[in-house]
């Protein structure tokens, strides 16, 4: 069952108060966190958190189309290491 | 001859007609065919490659010289290669992985931070995993202008400007 509309989307209140600390800040960092279950909200767009896979913080840089999914997304628990062959990486 | 890159492997014979098994690493699986001819990692056989259909797990296709399922049989985990100069061009900011593992990593003072080991993309940017000098972890650096502002394929070398926190 989905969750109901009218709590508004889960979020961990230290996540909040974190995003909002480096916003007013201003400065280029990684925010750590924890909290794989949050969702992630429009007001974090342009930041970069560092999500913990259990192992260490990946950095995940948040866009406008990531808005509504959870962090723990992103930050996959298990390595994969496949064959580099023909695949490309973009620079954003 | 160019550095080879490995573009997939042979999983065992298919059938008894002397098709084999292909495992394709390519991004788009059937591109493998594409690159043929490829040739083994030391370059002393090279086979052309025709694709005969798609399988479970891969291809099934048929090498050049290879008719009979003993044959195919015995390719078993051999490694198929392709030279990178066959690979296209890319445009500016996009690279190939191949070309990205084993560049030495600096940051904005020249310090060096470490090698990229590979490259990951787990739905958001893309990723340089690199290996920290006299570490046993490793550490992740979002592959984006602002923290990766300069590659050098020729030097062999990546300035990058991460972000505050990121190698702690």
């Amino acid at each position: 069952m989905s969750r109901s509309v009218w709590k508004g989307p889960f979020v961990d209140s230290y996540v909040l108060k974190k995003a909002e600390k480096s916003r007013e800040s201003g400065k280029n960092e990684v925010i750590k966190i924890w909290s794989r279950r949050s969702t992630i909200l429009p007001q974090f767009v342009g930041l970069t958190f560092g999500v913990y896979n259990g192992h260490k913080h990946v950095p995940v840089q948040i866009s406008e189309d990531m808005i509504g999914q959870k962090f723990g997304e992103y930050s996959p628990t298990r390595t994969y290491y496949g064959h580099a062959a023909d695949k490309k990486a973009k620079r954003k | 001859m160019s550095e080879l890159i490995c573009v997939g492997a042979i999983a065992g014979a298919f059938g008894v007609h002397g098709e084999v098994r292909l495992k394709s690493f390519t991004a788009d699986p059937a591109a493998i065919a594409d690159y043929a001819p490829l040739c083994t990692e030391d370059g002393a056989q090279v086979y052309d490659l025709q694709l005969s259909r798609e399988i479970k797990g891969g291809f099934a296709a048929r090498l050049t010289g290879i008719r009979t399922k003993e044959k195919a049989d015995a390719l078993k985990g051999l490694r198929l290669f392709a030279p990178r100069d066959r690979l296209p061009s890319l445009p500016d900011d996009e690279f190939y992985h191949a070309d990205l593992i084993g560049l030495h990593v600096v940051d904005t003072g020249g310090t060096e931070l470490g090698r990229v080991k590979a490259v990951h993309n787990h739905g958001a940017s893309d990723l340089l995993e690199l290996t920290v000098p006299g570490q046993s972890n490793t550490v992740l650096l979002p592959f984006t202008m602002d923290v990766v502002p300069t590659i050098d394929l020729t030097a062999g070398r990546i300035v990058a400007d991460p972000p505050e926190g990121l190698l702690d």
